[in-house]
């Protein structure tokens, strides 16, 4: 703010005009729907936007496995990569090499759509995400990192635009090193995410098909939001989608979405 | 005798004083009390001579090191650079004078008859003249094995004139075929092979400076014009380049370097520059780079379609390797890498790392498996008071999970035919993992495996190999 305050000679309309310029027409890539409305009224493309940046953290010890997040990740990606005339492929970069290829095809990604890349540091990561969102050579570009600066979030943010990839930035530290107050929101995505766990509905002794608790903590344009998500085989068996099992909480303050499970 | 110590070299001081290599190190300290005598350094030596090899790559790019004290320099065709071979041979000679090195420099035919000349009459030899300058010279000069040069003294043999006068057939039956082979190659009859550290590619750009250039923008501007003369090259042949060398050559030898690789090939001088400069910081200037060389180490037919990268009407394939090009620059090449299946039970080994462009492999479906797969199962201690159940608690980093729904057992095998030695009885039981799938109160999952169960509850040990969504 204080690089305003030493700039004395713009007129707070020239501000305002030159940001309308600026402004990038919300959903110029298109968006991806949910394919539930309770979900897409909280988006305003009706959907997750393309050519945008969205991240996704989680809690507790899945803030640290990556293991959530990399499955809400793939639940996305699945949805987009099967959009009618998308062939390009996901790049996802991270430190650690510990994604597991044939289990992110049960939620519907194709592991032959997928590249990966390992990088030596979220710095390094971020960076190398951009470019691949410049680029626009990928459907999606997944960067895992803990550190998520607000000056990297508006990079990858411009970059996702300009070069029509959706970013994907998952939130994730090194085993015992998150900072006390690191999950907090800095990145300025067009959407985040907040997963958790919720124990599954047992079949038998089984574990049943994994449910979420999912929280829109930021839209932009949009409105905050709450589910129980599932992610489970449909009639036909096919791979694990996204399915909203109720709608917990609207920020909105409607009940209308209660419970209909 | 054994751990004698001996001389290895001597300076010309020393040798006026009548020391010699090989002399023992006391009879060397009575000669001459004033004796200073330094450890040798044998891989010191190497490496300086390696780097001196290098340095004569301004005159040739094929010169490599002749351990243990030799440079050899293919100068055909790169003489009249400097306005011939004496002025080759004068420059060369009083360069290393400047650098405080002492060299014998012979030019000739072939590498043998220059090696032989360098010792017994530095210089240069013109064509032709073989037979009659080398004639004269010592067997020794022909670097055959001591004891062959002490079997043809005998003989009366002392001269390369004489050996050649020697019937053929009788030199081999006697002494093999080397000293025929060095006699050969000394007068040019026959060819050496010499393996140059840098094989010799016809895609090579240079850019000399008459005043050294260090800065960062004037590095980058001199990839930049020099990408352009080489991909003008490659475009007329109809040729890309798959991977490309930039050195450095620095006012004081040194001459660092910087290689990219590209996933398809490529011929684009902009885009080569982009690749090139972004990895430009990791090379240190010194006192200054008096010339810059761009050369293409690998190249592939690439057909006259579409060259200028960064197009929208570019094929996706295409955009899609500059993009992993300018990754595999940022993290290094083999940090991109595409996933695909091996034909293996065991989970981490299933996987390879195939080349980011290959084609597609096929991912058969299986058996539920994680999204994250440990590098290395982790031991977890367990309460699972029931041989064949899961586990009812586990303790993992610390954290204690009760297990409220569980999945398998799903047994795999190890592969034993890996295993280099016969398998003893404890590995016996790490042979067969018996997998489970469980849920946790707060409903993460995680994938358990057990191992030990055949020699008894007793000995099972539990792991956590993997985390599910």
């Amino acid at each position: 703010m204080s690089t305003l305050h030493s700039l004395p000679t713009y007129s707070l309309a020239v501000l305002r005009a030159r940001l309308a310029a600026a402004a990038i027409p919300a959903g110029r890539h298109g968006s991806v729907a949910f394919g539930d409305p309770r979900v897409d009224a909280h988006l305003p493309p009706g959907g997750l936007a393309l050519g945008a940046l969205h991240e996704v953290a989680a809690e507790g010890i899945e803030a640290e496995t990556g293991a959530l997040t990399a499955a809400f990740a793939a639940a996305l990606l699945a949805r987009l990569l099967t959009r009618v005339g998308e062939a390009r492929p996901v790049i996802w970069i991270a430190r650690r090499a510990d994604l597991y290829p044939p289990g992110l095809a049960a939620y519907g990604l194709d592991p032959a759509r997928l590249l990966l890349v390992q990088s030596g540091s979220d710095a390094l990561t971020l960076g190398a995400a951009e470019t691949a969102l410049r680029d626009g050579a990928a459907a999606s570009v997944v960067a895992e990192t803990g550190a998520f600066p607000r000056l990297a979030g508006r990079r990858l943010t411009l970059a996702a635009e300009a070069g029509g990839s959706t970013g994907l930035v998952l939130r994730r530290w090194p085993h015992g090193r998150k900072a006390a107050g690191a999950g907090r929101a800095e990145g300025s995505a067009a959407t985040r995410w907040r997963i958790a766990t919720v124990p599954s509905l047992p079949e038998g002794h089984a574990p049943g098909a994994p449910r979420w608790q999912v929280t829109l903590t930021h839209a932009r344009g949009g409105r905050p939001g709450e589910w129980t998500m599932t992610a489970d085989k449909g009639e036909d068996d096919a791979p694990y989608a996204l399915r909203v099992v109720a709608g917990l909480a609207d920020a909105a303050g409607g009940t209308s979405q209660r419970r209909r499970a | 005798m054994r751990g004698q110590r001996r001389l290895v070299a001597v300076c010309p001081q020393a040798e006026q004083a009548g020391l010699t290599p090989g002399m023992p190190l006391a009879q060397a300290r009575a000669l001459c009390p004033t004796l200073d005598p330094v450890p040798a350094d044998p891989e010191g030596d190497r490496a300086a001579l390696a780097r001196l090899a290098a340095w004569c790559e301004r005159y040739t790019p094929l010169a490599v090191a002749d351990p243990p004290d030799g440079v050899v320099l293919d100068i055909t065709g790169c003489a009249h650079l400097l306005g011939g071979e004496a002025a080759l041979a004068a420059d060369l000679q009083a360069r290393l004078e400047r650098a405080g090195l002492a060299a014998r420099i012979a030019v000739a035919g072939s590498a043998a008859a220059a090696w032989a000349l360098a010792l017994a009459r530095p210089g240069v030899l013109p064509p032709g003249e073989e037979a009659a300058a080398l004639g004269p010279l010592p067997l020794a000069l022909l670097r055959l094995d001591p004891r062959t040069v002490a079997g043809l003294r005998r003989l009366g043999v002392r001269t390369v004139a004489e050996l050649a006068r020697l019937p053929r057939g009788e030199i081999t039956a006697r002494f093999g075929a080397a000293p025929l082979l060095r006699l050969d190659q000394v007068l040019g009859a026959a060819g050496e092979a010499i393996v140059w550290p840098q094989a010799a590619t016809p895609w090579s750009e240079r850019q000399d400076f008459a005043e050294p250039i260090g800065t960062p923008e004037s590095l980058a501007a001199a990839l930049g014009v020099l990408a352009g003369r080489l991909c003008a090259r490659l475009a007329t042949a109809r040729q890309g380049g798959r991977r490309f060398v930039a050195r450095f050559r620095r006012v004081d030898g040194d001459a660092p370097a910087i290689a990219v690789a590209t996933a398809l090939p490529v011929r684009d001088a902009a885009w080569l520059t982009r690749l090139l400069t972004a990895q430009l910081e990791t090379v240190d200037p010194g006192f200054g780079v008096e010339a810059v060389t761009l050369a293409a180490a690998a190249t592939a037919p690439l057909a006259p379609r579409q060259s200028r990268l960064g197009d929208l009407a570019q094929p996706a394939e295409e955009r899609l390797a500059m993009t992993l090009d300018r990754l595999g620059g940022r993290l290094g090449p083999e940090a991109v890498w595409r996933p695909a299946p091996v034909a293996s039970h065991v989970p981490e080994r299933s996987l390879r790392r195939a080349a980011p462009l290959a084609p597609p492999p096929d991912w058969l479906t299986g058996p539920p498996r994680p999204v994250r797969l440990l590098r290395r199962p982790e031991p977890i201690s367990a309460v699972a008071p029931i041989p064949d159940d899961p586990p009812l608690l586990f303790r993992w980093r610390g954290t204690l999970h009760r297990v409220r729904a569980a999945s398998g057992p799903e047994r795999i095998a190890a592969e034993w035919w890996r295993r280099p030695e016969p398998a003893g009885e404890r590995e016996e039981a790490d042979l067969v993992r018996d997998y489970y799938r469980v849920e946790d109160g707060a409903g993460a999952r995680f994938w358990l495996f057990r191992t030990g169960r055949n020699a008894g509850a007793a000995t099972a040990r539990w792991f956590l190999h993997g985390l599910f969504g």
